[in-house]
C-alpha cells in the first residue's frame, strides 16, 4: 500500500544553520585543503631564501639580515586568501543551498558560523607553527615567518590578533560575496570604487587637517591589540551588510 | 497508448483483452494500479481511471487490503459485449470500404468464405 | 482535497519585462503537474517565485498554506532542481549525495544508490570534470531520492539521452507510485512525458494559458482526415483548432469526439488520429513546432 510522503518535522534553527555551516567543510579542499598547501609551500620557499642568505653572507652581516625578517609579510598572504575563500565558499555555495531549500537567514548565519570556525581553526594553526619556531630558535636560523612583531609579543596577544584579523578578512570577504550573488560583477566594480573613494578620502581628511601626526600616535597608544580591537567595528559592520545584501539576493544564473 | 481514444479507455480495454484471451484468469489477481501505472508508463491516476471503468461494470471486484481480482463470469460477460458491438465495430466498416472499392455483398460473402477455409 | 500551493494574481516584473503576469491557479496535493511552455515563457521565474528564490512583485503565494520566502517551514519540504544548478566546483557527485541528506528529511539513501547505479553516474570525478549529461542526472537523482513533499524539476535532463530520460521517467512513476508526492515537471519535450501528468499548467509570455487535467486535455482534439468534401460535411459548424489540406485531401483537428461521432466519422468514410498534448499545445500558443521539437 501507498504511503503519502509525510511533512518533515521541522528542525531546529540550529541543526539547520549547523548543517549549512558543515556544508562548507563538505569537501574541505577549498576551505582547509589548499590554504594550508599554499602556506607550506611558503613556509618551504622562504626556508630555502633564508637559508641560502644566511650561507652567503658572513656572521657580522646575519643578524642585521635577521632583524630584518621580524617584519616578514609573508604569512599575510594567508588573511587575503581567506577573503578569496570566503568570496568563494558564499558565490557557490549560496545557489546550491538555496536549491536545497534552505532560507537566506540560515544560510548566512550558517556559514559565518563556518567563518568563525575557520578563524579559530587557523589561528590554532598558526600559533603553534610560530610557537615551533619560536622554540626551534627561528627553524635553527633565526628566522622569523609566522610570529612577525606586528602580531605582538606575547602569545596571548598574538593569538587574539590572529584570530580577529581572520575574522575581518573572512567577513570582509563575505560582503564582497554577497554584492558579488547579489549584483554580480557591476556591483563589485561598484563596491571597490566606493571603497577606494572612501579610503582616498579618508587620506585627504587626514592630510587637510594635518592629522597625521596625531593618528601616528594614537595607532602608537592603541598598540597592536588596540588597533586589532578596533577592527572589530569593520568586521561588524561587514557581517551586517553581508546578512543585509544576501537577504534580498536571488540565485541568479546569468551575470 | 497511442490512439486517439483516452488512455484510461485504452488501459481498461487492455485488461479486458486479457480476461478474454485468458491471460487474466477469472477469480485470479489482477495487477496493481501501480504496476498497471509502470508497465503502460501513465500516471496512476490514469490507470486507476481505466480500472474503475471495470470495477463499476462488476468485471473486477476489490478485496480490501488484498487487491483487485477478477469476478466469475466476466469473461463470458465481455465476450457478450464484444459480440454486440462486432457488427458496429468490424462489419460496418469493411461494408463501408468494400463499396468503396465496388465489391458487392456476393463477392464479400465468398471472400469470407474463402479466408475462413485457409485458416 | 488539499492545495500544497495556491497562487493569486501573482506578477514578476524585471524592469519593463513581465516575466510571470497576473497569474492565480492552485496545486492540489500528490500530484504531477506539468508546467509547460515555450523558452522563455516565464516557467523557470515562476518555479523561483514558488520556492522563495525570487521576490514576487505582486500577488501572493501560499505553499502548505504559508508565504514561502524565508520561511524554513515551508522550504524544508521543497527541493527544486534546475537544469542549471550550479554545484560548488571542488565537490564531486559523492560530496552531493553526502551532504543533501542533511537538508532532505526524508532522503532515501539505497534509493538513491540505486539511481547512481541507473544512471552510471561516476561518484569520484570533480563536477567540473563531469559531462551534461551526468550534472543533469546529479539533479535528477537529488530530486528523486530527495522524496521532498514538493519537488520542482525544471529542464532537468539537458544532456541525457533517450535511454536516462526513460530511466528518468520510470524511477519517478514507480517512486511516486509508492511515496506519493506533489511533483511539479517543467518541459518542452511534451510528448514525452505526457502520458507521466495528471494535470497540465501552460504559460506563455508570463500568462497561464492553460490550467486543465491532461486526460480532459488530451481528449480535446482530434485530428480528422478525409476527402475535402467528406470532411467538411462532418465538421459542420464544429470549432476548428487548425485546418490543413494537400489537393482534395483535408485535415482539420477539431474539439474531441464522442463515441458515437466517431463512428459516424468511420462510417464516412475518414480517418481519426489522435492529437498530441504536444500538437496541442502548440495550435493553443499558436507557436512554432521547431521551438518544441529543436532542444534535448
Amino acid at each position: 500500500m501507498t504511503t503519502t510522503t509525510a511533512l518533515a518535522q521541522p528542525a531546529s534553527p540550529l541543526k539547520r544553520i549547523t548543517n549549512v555551516a558543515k556544508l562548507h567543510f563538505a569537501n574541505p579542499w577549498t576551505t582547509l585543503g589548499l590554504p594550508w598547501i599554499i602556506l607550506g609551500v611558503i613556509f618551504v620557499g622562504m626556508l630555502t631564501v633564508w637559508w641560502l642568505i644566511y650561507s652567503a653572507i658572513d656572521e657580522s652581516a646575519r643578524e642585521s639580515a635577521l632583524e630584518g625578517t621580524q617584519f616578514s609579510g609573508s604569512s599575510f598572504f594567508i588573511y587575503i586568501y581567506m577573503m578569496v575563500v570566503a568570496i568563494q565558499a558564499i558565490s557557490i555555495t549560496f545557489p546550491f543551498a538555496l536549491g536545497y531549500g534552505v532560507t537566506r537567514r540560515d544560510y548566512y548565519l550558517g556559514s559565518a558560523l563556518a567563518f568563525v570556525a575557520l578563524a579559530v581553526i587557523y589561528t590554532a594553526g598558526l600559533t603553534i607553527i610560530s610557537v615551533a619556531e619560536t622554540m626551534t630558535g627561528g627553524w635553527g636560523m633565526g628566522v622569523t615567518i609566522f610570529a612577525p612583531v606586528y602580531f605582538g609579543a606575547g602569545i596571548v596577544e598574538r593569538i587574539f590578533v590572529q584570530f580577529v584579523a581572520f575574522l575581518f578578512f573572512l567577513f570582509f570577504g563575505s560582503a564582497i560575496a554577497a554584492v558579488w550573488v547579489r549584483w554580480k560583477a557591476t556591483g563589485v566594480t561598484m563596491f571597490f570604487i566606493v571603497v577606494a573613494a572612501l579610503l582616498v578620502g579618508l587620506i585627504a581628511l587626514a592630510t587637510f587637517t594635518d592629522s597625521w601626526v596625531a593618528i601616528g600616535a594614537t595607532l602608537v597608544d592603541l598598540g597592536v591589540t588596540g588597533v586589532a580591537a578596533w577592527s572589530l567595528v569593520l568586521t561588524a559592520i561587514s557581517g551586517v551588510a553581508g546578512f543585509t545584501l544576501l537577504r534580498r539576493a536571488t540565485p541568479r544564473n546569468a551575470a | 497508448m497511442d490512439d486517439s481514444r483516452p488512455i484510461f479507455a485504452q488501459v481498461a480495454e487492455n485488461i479486458e483483452n486479457d480476461i478474454i484471451s485468458g491471460a487474466l484468469p477469472e477469480e485470479g489477481q489482477a495487477p496493481s494500479i501501480n504496476e498497471f501505472a509502470a508497465f503502460y508508463r501513465i500516471n496512476p491516476a490514469t490507470a486507476l481511471k481505466g480500472v474503475n471503468v471495470l470495477v463499476d461494470a462488476g468485471i473486477l471486484y476489490k478485496k480490501r487490503g488484498i487487491g483487485m481480482f477478477v469476478a466469475t463470469g466476466a469473461q463470458e460477460q465481455l465476450k457478450g459485449a464484444r459480440r454486440d458491438s462486432f457488427s458496429s465495430e468490424y462489419v460496418r466498416p469493411l461494408l463501408a470500404e468494400a463499396e468503396k472499392l465496388g465489391i458487392d455483398s456476393a463477392q464479400l460473402t465468398q471472400m469470407i468464405a474463402k479466408e475462413a477455409n485457409n485458416s | 482535497m488539499t492545495s500544497t500551493i495556491e497562487v493569486t494574481n501573482l506578477s514578476k516584473h524585471f524592469g519593463k519585462v513581465n516575466a510571470v503576469n497576473d497569474v492565480s491557479f492552485t496545486v492540489a496535493e500528490n500530484k504531477i503537474y506539468g508546467l509547460l511552455g515555450r523558452n522563455g515563457a516565464g516557467k523557470t521565474t515562476l518555479m523561483q517565485l514558488l520556492t522563495g528564490q525570487e521576490f514576487a512583485s505582486s500577488g501572493t503565494i501560499s505553499l502548505f498554506g504559508q508565504p514561502p520566502v524565508e520561511n524554513a517551514k515551508v522550504l524544508q519540504n521543497t527541493c527544486f532542481i534546475k537544469e542549471s544548478q550550479r554545484y560548488p566546483e571542488d565537490f564531486r557527485p559523492k560530496d552531493v549525495f553526502k551532504t543533501a541528506p542533511w537538508f532532505f528529511a526524508n532522503w532515501d539513501q539505497e534509493f538513491a544508490d540505486r539511481l547512481i547505479a541507473d544512471f552510471r553516474l561516476p561518484l569520484d570525478r570533480r563536477i567540473k570534470k563531469l559531462s551534461r549529461g551526468q550534472l543533469s542526472s546529479i539533479g535528477v537523482i537529488v530530486g528523486l531520492a530527495s522524496r521532498a513533499p514538493l519537488t520542482f524539476f525544471d529542464e532537468p535532463y539537458l544532456g541525457l539521452d533517450a535511454v536516462a530520460r526513460q530511466i528518468f521517467y520510470d524511477r519517478l512513476l514507480e517512486d511516486y507510485a509508492n511515496h506519493p508526492r506533489t511533483v511539479i515537471l517543467s518541459t518542452h519535450l511534451i510528448d514525452e512525458v505526457s502520458n507521466l501528468l495528471e494535470h497540465v499548467l501552460v504559460i506563455d509570455e508570463g500568462k497561464l494559458l492553460i490550467n486543465e487535467d491532461a486526460e480532459t486535455l488530451r481528449n480535446r482534439a482530434t485530428n480528422v482526415v478525409g476527402m475535402k468534401t467528406a470532411v467538411e460535411a462532418f465538421i459542420g459548424n464544429r470549432e476548428v483548432l487548425h485546418r490543413d489540406g494537400i489537393g482534395g485531401l483535408s485535415s482539420v483537428t477539431v474539439a474531441g469526439l464522442s463515441e458515437s461521432e466517431r463512428r459516424d466519422a468511420h462510417a464516412a468514410g475518414l480517418e481519426l488520429s489522435p492529437v498530441s498534448l504536444q500538437q496541442l499545445i502548440i495550435q493553443l500558443t499558436r507557436t512554432e513546432t521547431k521551438e518544441f521539437e529543436a532542444s534535448a
